[in-house]
C-alpha cells in the first residue's frame, strides 16, 4: 500500500489533458479495448457459472436457484456475446464457446474458458 | 429502536449494497472497508442531527429545506431527491423481484408486480410502528452474512487492515478511478438521502420529544453500525470467495451465495429471505421518504399514524410513487443500472440534504439546550466536506469507468 497523498490525489492530480482525453475515449472507442469490459463481464458470468454447478452438485443449492441463475447467466452472457463490436475476435469465438456448453457443464470446463477470458483480458489491459 | 433497525437494514442493505459491497470486495479485496466504515460514521452524525431535530424542533427535513434554503433553491432540492429517491424505489421494486424469482422460479416482472402489490397492502393496512417492527426485526435474517463470514474464517488480520484507509498499491490510472468511482459509490450508497428524510419523519411519526434523545442516540448509532457490519461482511466474504476465483458479481442473487456456500440450502434460503425483506423494507423506506417530502414541503397533512383518507394528498403521493416506481420497472429496464443511476443521482443529492439540516441543528433559537456540540458540528462539516467532494467527482467517475465496469 503507498499511502502517499500523491496515490490517494491521483484523480485530482491528473493533468486536465489527460481527463478530456479519457472522457473522449470513454465515449467513442471502438475494437478490443472498447469490448474490453464484455470480455470481463463474460469472464465474471463465466466463473459465476462454474461456481454455481460446483455447489450445485455438492447439493448446497436449491434446484429452483441454480436452474433460474444459469438462465440468467446464460442470457446476460448472450446480450454481452451481442454488444462485442468484434465477435469474429478470438475472445468472441471464446464466449460463442462458453454458450455452447450445456446448463450442468461441468465447474472445470467453465473455469477453463473463465481463464481464457482473463488471459484474453489481462493481455488487452496491458496492450 | 426498530425504527434504527428498519431505517439501517433496509438503507444499508439494499440491492445497492448487496451488489455493490459484493463488487468492492470482489474486485479490491478489503481495500474499501474503510469506505464502508467511514460512511457509517457519517450517516451516524447526520442520522441523529435529523433524529434530534425531529425530537427538540419538530421538524422534518423538507420542511427545513424550504425555509432555509428558500422556495427556489428548495424546489430544485425536491425535485433532484424525488428523482433519485423514485430511481431508488424502482431498483428496490426490481431488486423484490429478482429475489422473489430466485425464489420461486416465477418470471421476474410477474414477481415484481406481486410483490409492489404486497408492499402496498403492508403500507395500506399497517400502522407506522408495524412497518417498522415487520421490516426492521425480519430484516435481521440478514445476520446470515455476518455468521457466513465468520464461518468461512477469513483472514481477519486483513480484514481489520480494511479498516485503515488506504489506496492499494500499483493500480493503473483506470484502475484507481474504478476504485475512486466505488468509494465516491459507498458514500452515496451508505448516505442515501432518504434514510434522514424517513428517519426524522419517523421520529415525528413516533412523536418524539427531548426525552426521547437518548434513545435517538442510542437507535442511531446501534442501528447504523448493524447495518455497516453486514455490508461490511457482504464485502469481506466476497473478497475471499468470488475475488479468487474472478467472479465480480453483477446480481444480488450472487451475493447468496456467500451464505450458500459454508451453510447449504439452509443458508441460501436465509439469504434470499433476509434478502427480500432488507429490499422491500428499503422500498417502503423510499417510497414513504419521497411521500414525506412532497407532503412536508407543500405543508400537507401527512404521516402513517393517520388513517389513509385522514392524509389524502400524503397517500394519494405515497401510492403514486409505487405505481410510478412500478412502471419504470415494467418497461424492463436492467435493474442493475437503475441502482448506478440511483447512487450517482443521490450523491448529488447529498450536500442539499444535509446543509440545511447542519444548520438548523446548530441554530440555538430552534434548538436551545440541545443545539449541537463542537464535536457534532466538527463531525457535521467534516462530512459536509466529504460528501461535497463525492458529489462533485461522482459523475465524471461514473462516465470515466462506465459505471465501475473500468
Amino acid at each position: 500500500m503507498k499511502g502517499t497523498a500523491r496515490a490517494r490525489n491521483g484523480f485530482a492530480a491528473m493533468p486536465r489533458k489527460s481527463l478530456l482525453l479519457l472522457f473522449a475515449l470513454a465515449s467513442c472507442s471502438k475494437g478490443p479495448q472498447a469490448d474490453l469490459q464484455y470480455i470481463s463481464q463474460a469472464r465474471s458470468l463465466t466463473a459465476e457459472w462454474a461456481l454455481i454447478n460446483e455447489q450445485s452438485s455438492e447439493g448446497k443449492l436449491t434446484d429452483t436457484y441454480t436452474r433460474v441463475m444459469r438462465a440468467d447467466l446464460r442470457e446476460q452472457l448472450q446480450t454481452t456475446a451481442k454488444s462485442l463490436t468484434q465477435p469474429n475476435s478470438r475472445y468472441g469465438q471464446e464466449i460463442q464457446a462458453v454458450l455452447g456448453e450445456p446448463d450442468h457443464a461441468s465447474p472445470q470446463a467453465l473455469r477453463s474458458h473463465a481463464d481464457q477470458l482473463k488471459q484474453i483480458e489481462d493481455s488487452l489491459e496491458s496492450a | 429502536m426498530t425504527l434504527g433497525i428498519m431505517t439501517a437494514v433496509g438503507g444499508f442493505v439494499d440491492i445497492s449494497e448487496l451488489v455493490f459491497a459484493a463488487q468492492a470486495g470482489s474486485i479490491f479485496g478489503y481495500a474499501l472497508i474503510w469506505v464502508f466504515a467511514l460512511s457509517t460514521i457519517g450517516i451516524m452524525v447526520f442520522g441523529e442531527m435529523s433524529g434530534r431535530v425531529a425530537a427538540v424542533a419538530h421538524q422534518p427535513v423538507f420542511n427545513l429545506m424550504r425555509h432555509r434554503l428558500g422556495l427556489k433553491l428548495g424546489l430544485v432540492t425536491l425535485l433532484a431527491s424525488m428523482v433519485s429517491t423514485l430511481i431508488t424505489t424502482a431498483a428496490e421494486l426490481g431488486g423484490v423481484g429478482l429475489v422473489l424469482h430466485y425464489l420461486t422460479g416465477a418470471p421476474y416482472l410477474l414477481m415484481a408486480v406481486a410483490g409492489t402489490l404486497v408492499l402496498g397492502a403492508s403500507m395500506w393496512i399497517l400502522p407506522f410502528k408495524w412497518i417498522e417492527r415487520t421490516y426492521g426485526l425480519l430484516g435481521l435474517l440478514m445476520l446470515v452474512f455476518a455468521v457466513s463470514l465468520v464461518a468461512i474464517h477469513p483472514p481477519w488480520p486483513k480484514v481489520a487492515g480494511g479498516f485503515v484507509p488506504q489506496v492499494p498499491s500499483g493500480l493503473s490510472t483506470k484502475e484507481l478511478l474504478t476504485f475512486g468511482y466505488f468509494g465516491v459509490a459507498i458514500i452515496s450508497a451508505v448516505m442515501f438521502p432518504y434514510e434522514a428524510y424517513f428517519y426524522s419523519s419517523g421520529g415525528i411519526e413516533e412523536e418524539w420529544g427531548p426525552k426521547d434523545l437518548p434513545n435517538n442516540r442510542l437507535t442511531a448509532t446501534v442501528g447504523f453500525a448493524l447495518g455497516s457490519l453486514l455490508a461490511i461482511s457482504i464485502l469481506a466474504s466476497s473478497a475471499q470467495l468470488f475475488g479468487p476465483v474472478n467472479v465480480g458479481p453483477e446480481t444480488p442473487g450472487t451475493s447468496a451465495l456467500e451464505a450458500a456456500i459454508p451453510f447449504g440450502k439452509a443458508g441460501l434460503l436465509i439469504a434470499l429471505l433476509g434478502m427480500l425483506i432488507a429490499i422491500a423494507g428499503a422500498a417502503v423506506e423510499t417510497c414513504m421518504a419521497n411521500a414525506y417530502s412532497v407532503a412536508q414541503f407543500f405543508g400537507w397533512e401527512w404521516g402513517r399514524h393517520k388513517k389513509p383518507w385522514e392524509a389524502p394528498r400524503f397517500t394519494i403521493a405515497w401510492i403514486g410513487f409505487l405505481l410510478l416506481s412500478l412502471i419504470i420497472i415494467l418497461t424492463d429496464v436492467d435493474v442493475m443500472t437503475l441502482v448506478e443511476y440511483a447512487i450517482v443521482f443521490s450523491i448529488v443529492v447529498l450536500p442539499l440534504t444535509y446543509l440545511p439540516l447542519m444548520l438548523l441543528a446548530r441554530d440555538k433559537r430552534y434548538m436551545g439546550q440541545y443545539v449541537n456540540g463542537p464535536l457534532a458540528n466538527g463531525l457535521g462539516w467534516l462530512f459536509f466536506a466529504v460528501v461535497t467532494a463525492a458529489a462533485i467527482a461522482a459523475i465524471p467517475l461514473y462516465v470515466l469507468t462506465s459505471g465501475g465496469q473500468g
